[in-house]
């Protein structure tokens, strides 16, 4: 293999195409912002194909019918039509074919044609009689992971009163685009063990975590109504989890300067999760529950099980910048070794990580360190690739998509828990490899 | 460049059914806001031609079109260079290029593929916001093909001029304009045949290209199942065009009959009858005396060595009624996949099928067979009223199944194994019989304990 230059972290492209794309359009983390939303009908202002794309990308990771509506926009509608058009005539053929749809939402989000001509997507929503959220989310710019955070920060901008009331215990976590239902459900669960009234928006955890009911499909059943969000000006704190969230966390701050922001970079590994249950033990002045406790410990004795192997391991990371963070710190805290991480769009929190070599790039970049590493953790796209290298390297599946495998919305890798469940996995897959080399 | 003229004239298919009633000039319909659902144009062009292995894809345009795209489709290939069907190309255009246009990139990105990648072609796609911005695509791709001499050929598909099978008829324009005649053959002979719109999704092709070999029917070149680019620049020396389960390339056969005199024929290879149609067609379309005698010969011997192994099927699917919801020409082929397995179709969907479509399947399905216009208010009903054991239809439909306790197969997923030619018999009456076999549908549909009084 020819020598390789190192490919420095930096907002700007070092070629002028991408070869096996890791990345993943801002209107497809918009649509799925939407799904966590109840009874909102997510819509996408393009042409049918984007949507189509998008609802066989997320049917396929999560094995479930998806919710998404589109505008259909046409060559003739891309010219003439300012969006008016498009936009009523979707909300109406759609409420008017399915009588029984009684969406409470309508999540508007645009894509790079629509942004490209240009329509006022703000004013449309004046004729509109069911709420309306709008979102500029062009796919030539940003990726999966803002188009999630800008459409959170939308809602709030959109449709949080203002106020100065605190409601006390109330708070609202902003989990990133990266956290499976189940993940959502866990710190949920967590911070309502410390007795708060907690929100989650988006709230996937009720919308796409794998639920045999009838009628699924139509309109998002996120853990979130329209109304909460109304309500979320009260809230006595705001948790972010994940950096691309703190523009949300900003939005509504705005609604309420009373209300306090904590942010966390991610909820992977012992260091981070102890700052967590020190924030939320100090604002409710109690200690956690036994078992909360019972799990550091367990984490802990992951951390020394697992540190043999994994310690003597080089690990390749590929994804979301706001995923790949945790993962690193998680890793390293057990003396891994990062060889590299190939994030899909520019974030300042890749500055933060220790590693050789941090930068944004596809999978075209990523091989060469691939036929070093001892395990991969990247969507399923690098499964191929893994099998085409002599070297016998482990994979780990993380991030979207994953049509490998089943189960997605139930992997946890939050808290101490979920850190605890990653630090086997990950052990289980090295010594998988490493038996077969000896 | 794609222009109105050119969409007017692929939308208007003369050799499609459905235009007859139409006024002249009114082609098919367009998308109204919300309603449409499927792949867009762009999606239909790249299934066309995706299974080039030898050849680059390039998607000239933003995120979402390759990204959400690229290493879905099982479209198996034997090609033994580096395969591009397994991997993505695009230029995922940013701000900058929406604003000054994004040639420039465009054409760095036809260098990088050449001095990394060397393939036999590359395809260029448009998408809706490069087609939007305007870039000039055409000579971009001119200049390079000179500059490389290799064939870099625009597609003009953007997703806002139409669903997938629109694409597809733009795929094969570029292929007749870019490609086809443009080289000679190494050799010809009497039999030679293109294969047109089989894509050799998890095999299909390979299912009844030994019979085609026994016989002694040549593949000159395919678009695209398991092709090559240098073979489909040969098809002007095809003898027959054969078009495989596929409306949207009838403009490609009809206009290289026009161009290059090759008659064409249209035949699906599901099941037993569809296969030995299928050979017999093509043989008689060829008019060799010896060659239908020598198909024949071959077409018992199949039968016979098929016949015998379905007889176990045969025996555990007797009595077996089945209930079929799916699209286009699924609706009659894998319900003639059913029968020749024993099972009785009592109803399919006619809901997304073409006027030829209908009509195969009431042939079918026979007198007492049931077309349903819409399967997801009529087939529980249905279901209950015949006594039907199993469902065959999307994900959609899974509850349908688990409420009336029988079983049900997903028609529309991803297919792992090959149901075409004789042998896919063979892998669908597997499937069959343990879907048959599988107890999961009444499983889940028992009562929780606090649901029972």
């Amino acid at each position: 293999m020819e020598a390789q230059t190192k490919i420095e972290l930096s907002k700007r492209e070092h070629k002028p195409l991408q070869v096996n794309p890791i990345k993943h359009s801002q209107p497809m983390g918009a649509a799925l912002a939407f799904m966590g939303i109840q009874n909102c009908l997510p819509l996408m202002h393009a042409s049918q194909g984007c949507a189509s794309y998008t609802k066989v990308f997320y049917t396929r990771h999560f094995n479930e019918p998806i919710a998404m509506y589109n505008t259909s926009v046409s060559d003739i509608t891309a010219v003439l039509d300012g969006g008016d058009y498009s936009i009523l005539m979707a909300i109406e053929n759609i409420t008017q074919k399915n009588k029984t749809l009684k969406p409470e939402l309508i999540g508007l989000h645009t894509t790079g044609l629509t942004e490209t001509k240009g329509d006022d997507v703000r004013s449309v929503g004046t004729h509109i009689e069911i709420p309306y959220c709008y979102v500029n989310t062009p796919d030539y710019e940003g990726g999966m992971e803002s188009g999630w955070a800008l459409t959170v920060k939308a809602l709030i901008t959109q449709h949080t009163n203002a106020t100065t009331q605190i409601k006390q215990s109330k708070i609202l976590l902003l989990p990133h685009v990266s956290m499976q239902p189940i993940e959502v459900e866990k710190v949920k669960e967590f911070c309502e063990s410390f007795g708060f009234f907690t929100l989650a928006l988006p709230d996937l955890s009720t919308s796409l975590d794998g639920y045999l009911s009838e009628g699924q499909g139509k309109l998002g059943t996120g853990a979130i109504s329209i109304e909460d969000i109304a309500g979320l000006g009260n809230c006595e704190s705001v948790i972010t989890i994940g950096s691309s969230m703190n523009i949300a966390a900003k939005a509504l701050v705005e609604k309420n300067p009373n209300i306090k922001h904590l942010h966390f970079n991610h909820l992977m590994g012992q260091d981070m999760n102890d700052n967590f249950v020190a924030a939320l033990m100090q604002m409710r002045q109690i200690q956690p529950k036994p078992l909360v406790k019972r799990w550091r410990g367990r984490l802990q004795d992951a951390m020394l099980d697992s540190h043999f192997l994994i310690g003597s391991s080089h690990f390749v990371i590929t994804g979301e910048p706001d995923m790949c963070v945790g993962m690193c710190e998680l890793l390293q805290s057990v003396g891994g070794t990062i060889d590299a991480v190939i994030a899909t769009n520019y974030s300042s929190v890749l500055e933060s990580i220790n590693a050789e070599n941090v930068f944004v790039g596809d999978l075209e970049d990523a091989v060469p360190y691939f036929a070093k590493a001892d395990l991969v953790i990247s969507n399923f796209h690098a499964e191929r690739l893994l099998h085409s290298q002599e070297k016998h390297t482990a994979l780990m599946l993380r991030g979207f998509p994953n049509y490998e495998e089943l189960g997605n919305q139930l992997k946890n890798d939050q808290l101490y828990e979920g850190s605890t469940y990653f630090l086997f996995e990950v052990a289980n897959a090295l010594r998988h490899i490493k038996h077969e080399q000896h | 460049m794609v222009n109105r003229a050119k969409i007017k004239e692929l939308m208007n298919e003369s050799a499609c059914s459905h235009s007859k009633d139409k006024k002249p000039g009114a082609g098919c319909d367009a998308p109204k806001p919300g309603m449409a659902a499927g792949g867009c144009a762009f999606d239909g062009a790249q299934i066309s031609l995706f299974p080039y292995a030898d050849a680059v894809h390039l998607v000239h345009g933003p995120q979402t079109c390759l990204g959400a795209s690229w290493e879905t489709r099982e479209t198996l290939s034997s090609y033994e260079g580096r395969d591009h069907t397994y991997m993505g190309f695009t230029t995922g255009i940013t701000t900058n290029d929406v604003i000054f246009g994004g040639d420039k990139r465009l054409e760095d990105s036809l260098n990088y593929i050449m001095l990394h990648y060397k393939p036999e072609a590359i395809f260029v796609y448009s998408t809706c916001v490069t087609a939007m911005v305007g870039d000039d695509i055409d000579m971009t791709c001119k200049l390079a093909s000179e500059k490389h001499g290799v064939p870099v050929v625009p597609v003009h598909a953007p997703g806002f001029v139409g669903g997938k099978n629109l694409g597809s008829r733009i795929a094969g324009e570029a292929v007749l304009e870019h490609l086809i005649g443009t080289k000679e053959p190494a050799f010809t002979t009497p039999y030679d045949i293109n294969l047109i719109g089989d894509y050799n999704v998890t095999g299909d092709m390979w299912q009844y290209l030994p019979l085609f070999k026994k016989i002694g029917i040549r593949v000159l070149s395919s678009m695209s199942g398991d092709g090559r680019v240098g073979d489909i620049r040969t098809a002007h020396r095809a003898k027959l065009n054969v078009i495989v389960c596929a409306k949207s390339l009838v403009t490609l056969c009809r206009k290289m009959q026009e161009r290059y005199d090759i008659p064409w024929v249209s035949v699906s290879f599901y099941g037993k009858r569809d296969t030995t149609f299928a050979i017999m067609e093509i043989v008689n379309a060829l008019g060799n005396a010896e060659l239908i005698e020598r198909a024949k010969s071959v077409i018992a011997e199949e039968e016979e060595k098929l016949q015998e192994l379905l007889v176990p099927y045969q025996k555990l699917f007797a009595g077996k009624k089945a209930v079929l919801n799916t699209g286009g020409n699924k609706a009659w082929s894998i319900a003639s996949g059913l029968q020749d397995l024993g099972i009785e179709v009592v109803a399919t969907s006619i809901r997304k099928s073409t006027e030829d479509d209908i009509e195969k399947a009431k042939e079918y399905l026979g007198p007492t067979g049931i077309l349903m216009k819409a399967p997801a208010s009529e087939q529980a009903k249905i279901i209950d009223e015949r006594g039907a054991h199993i469902l065959l239809a999307g994900g959609r439909s899974l509850y349908t199944a688990i409420k009336k306790k029988i079983s049900f197969i997903d028609v529309n997923q991803e297919k792992k194994v090959s149901y075409g030619g004789y042998n896919g018999l063979l892998n669908l009456a597997e499937d069959l019989k343990y879907a048959f076999a599988n107890p999961v549908f009444a499983n889940v549909s028992k009562k929780a304990p606090w649901e029972i009084a």
